[in-house]
């Protein structure tokens, strides 16, 4: 029996050791790696030179890191409120409506678009004297905003276009989770009178909480490692004002070559991203708030 | 069953093997002079041209190459940069002079080509003076893929339009902008994102060479009042309306011939662009050398761009790159680049399609023009890249020069204090 259990343990680690081997080379080593370079100065080619926490330093004396910073804070916010916000009303107004899929399925098709294909598309919309300045135009509107030129007007127009792009998306997972709320406490709180908001407020909200928390879990998440839409769409620019943090390491570290600096920005968006996540799920999911 | 549990570990390290084989190169020998050669280039839009040479290479040298064209800059830096620390280092591979190439040199990453140099300069295929841009420590580095000499293109029915004469003074071009302006067309082309820098280094190198110079070896400072002076003309000029709205992403050739300009400073290779878009050399576009800002300077400064073509000294096809640099050098393969590309052949054996463009070559290598290094090879990497972000900003928004230029000197200062 024993040498059976043998077997089998052996049988399924050599299953697994491949995977486990992957995931220790192409995720866990890169990343004590770059922790290793964001105590270094290394500029790509020579060897990196051990400097400290010089680079941690620098980093929070750097206007354009500061300015990246708070532009990446008005993403999160930004974020929650557009696309968030907005699928939640979507999929509230389609929910019980005959034909509400076939409402919902045209703000799905932007999310087969990559980030870098729906920075380009508007792009080519808010560039000066680009679409929307051309229809503006023929409607008599002259004096138009520089969309992408001035802050922190361009990261909100490009909030605006990720909520084009993840609408759909969050809709359906709210739309999921509308369905998924049994039928019995709605049909009750309806007959007790609750109509609208009262609804909403009382049931709707409450039950949607575990689906809620993944959608606003996720959407901090990504809003905090956004580049590819800024990348497509300002490139950062004018100068440096619409960075976000993602886009500040990449500049750092490929552009301008100072690795160690570049490092030291992916470990400290890191320990956010990570710090975010944890303590919005902790609270999330602690027991005072169980429904 | 008991089989198949110890097959399984068997077969598990056999795919781990395979994997790392996979992992691992082949590649042709240090000392092959023939065979495919694996080149890659930022110039990615470039890489037909390149690979049309194949045919000629082929024939003169048994060499073909397998061109790997990036159109990302920083991603095509990145991937050569930590190609060095692998066996996979390019056989050949396009960078840029300057700083850029000096610390491929400190890092002794690329192969010498003084040989090579040697040889060519004595054949009269290439010019001595072309030489100083890949001296390093007196020895030679790369051979030139390319010489570009940067003049202003202009829109020939726009200036037909409006009886417009190619200016051969400041005064005449500012006189022409004017006119243009007045005639509801914009003179001057700007972006905010990498070509940053043609107006800033026309201002500055056309009103005082010594003061460019100064710029790039660090003993002028970018706040010094004669630089915010010469920012102040461009603040002036763009408070004019001189320039088209710097947020475009339109292609700028595609900007030219639409008349959305009339007027773009850039390198001799953009011909190749105006003539993709559809326009004709002497029809539908000229170019000219621009005047000098002051006009009192004894000779006119032209900015020229020479971009080399690299063997990296630990790559498997040295040899092999080495033999294609040596050809791509002389007469024949210049006369082909020229037909596919028609950029001015540095070889002044070659033939060229666009004859003008030769001329233009030997015009600015008499002694009425001085060339100078373009900016974005003159300035060092570090200042040049928050300069081209800076210039930018400027373009988008005007307003007065001087925190522009503060956020330049810091990253000079930066700079040329660790070189100390």
């Amino acid at each position: 029996m024993t040498v059976k259990k043998d077997h089998y343990r052996w049988a399924a680690r050599s299953f697994v050791a491949p995977g486990v081997l992957l995931v220790a080379v192409v995720l866990y080593l890169p990343l004590l790696w770059t922790v290793f370079l964001s105590f270094t100065s290394y500029d790509g080619l020579s060897s990196p030179k051990w400097i400290g926490a010089a680079n941690y330093l620098q980093m929070f004396q750097d206007p354009d890191f500061l300015n990246s910073m708070s532009n990446t804070l008005l993403w999160v916010v930004g974020t929650l409120v557009v696309p968030v916000g907005l699928g939640l009303v979507l999929a509230l107004l389609t929910f019980n409506l005959k034909g509400g899929v076939w409402l919902r399925l045209p703000f799905l098709i932007p999310y087969g678009i990559s980030g870098i294909g729906v920075g380009l598309i508007w792009s080519f919309v808010l560039q000066n004297n680009g679409a929307l300045d051309q229809a503006l135009h023929f409607f008599g509107v002259v004096d138009n905003p520089r969309w992408l030129l001035d802050a922190p007007l361009n990261t909100v127009v490009m909030i605006v276009a990720a909520a084009w792009q993840g609408v759909g998306v969050n809709a359906l997972l709210f739309s999921i989770g509308l369905q998924s709320i049994p039928k019995e406490p709605l049909e009750a709180a309806r007959l007790d009178g609750a109509r609208g908001f009262r609804l909403f407020g009382s049931i709707l909200w409450p039950m949607l909480r575990p689906l809620t928390t993944v959608v606003i879990g996720l959407s901090i998440v990504a809003s905090l490692k956004t580049f590819d839409i800024v990348l497509g769409m300002t490139k950062g620019g004018p100068g440096r004002v619409s960075e976000t943090l993602a886009l500040t390491m990449y500049k750092d570290t490929f552009v301008n070559s100072q690795y160690g600096l570049g490092s030291a920005i992916a470990v400290f968006l890191t320990v956010v991203t990570l710090l975010a996540a944890i303590l919005y799920l902790r609270e999330q999911l602690s027991k005072k708030n169980e429904f | 069953m008991n089989r198949t549990r110890r097959i399984a570990p068997i077969a598990s390290m056999l795919a781990a093997s395979l994997l790392l084989a996979a992992c691992s190169s082949g590649g042709a020998s240090s000392s092959q002079t023939t065979g495919t050669l694996k080149f890659v280039t930022d110039k990615g839009a470039w890489k037909p041209q390149f690979q049309s040479l194949n045919s000629v290479s082929q024939k003169d040298i048994k060499v073909s190459l397998n061109t790997t064209g990036y159109s990302d800059e920083n991603q095509y830096q990145a991937f050569v940069k930590q190609s060095f620390r692998t066996k996979q280092s390019p056989g050949l591979f396009t960078w840029s002079t300057g700083d850029s190439l000096k610390q491929l040199v400190d890092q002794k990453l690329v192969a010498d080509t003084s040989a090579i140099w040697k040889q060519e300069i004595a054949n009269g295929n290439v010019s001595k003076d072309l030489e100083k841009y890949y001296t390093f420590g007196g020895k030679q580095y790369c051979v030139p893929m390319n010489i570009a000499y940067w003049v202003m293109y202009y829109n020939k029915k726009i200036f037909d339009k409006y009886d417009i004469k190619t200016p051969t003074t400041w005064a005449e071009l500012m006189s022409d902008a004017a006119k243009l302006k007045k005639n509801g067309v914009t003179p001057f082309y700007q972006t905010t994102t990498l070509f940053t820098f043609p107006w800033f280094e026309t201002l500055v190198a056309g009103t005082d060479p010594a003061l460019y110079q100064g710029l790039s070896t660090g003993k002028v400072k970018y706040t010094d009042p004669r630089i915010v002076a010469i920012m102040n003309v461009w603040l002036d000029q763009e408070k004019k309306g001189w320039f088209n709205n710097a947020g475009t992403t339109t292609d700028p050739a595609q900007m030219l011939k639409q008349g959305d300009m009339a007027m773009i400073n850039f390198g001799t290779f953009f011909g190749a662009s105006l003539e993709g878009v559809g326009m004709k050399p002497g029809s539908d576009y000229g170019y000219f050398v621009i005047p000098a800002v002051n006009s009192s300077l004894t000779k006119t400064p032209v900015p020229v761009e020479t971009g080399p073509m690299c063997v990296a000294s630990s790559s498997k096809q040295k040899d092999l790159g080495l033999a294609y640099s040596k050809w791509w050098m002389e007469s024949n393969a210049q006369s082909a680049w020229g037909a596919a590309r028609g950029d001015v052949p540095f070889n002044p054996k070659a033939t060229v399609k666009d004859a003008s463009l030769k001329t233009l070559g030997t015009t600015v290598a008499s002694g009425k023009y001085e060339l100078v290094p373009r900016y974005f090879e003159a300035a060092p990497t570090p200042i040049l890249n928050v300069a081209l972000e800076e210039f930018g900003a400027f373009a988008a928004n005007p307003g007065d020069p001087k925190p522009f230029l503060s956020k330049i000197q810091t990253a000079a200062d930066t700079y040329w204090a660790s070189k100390k």
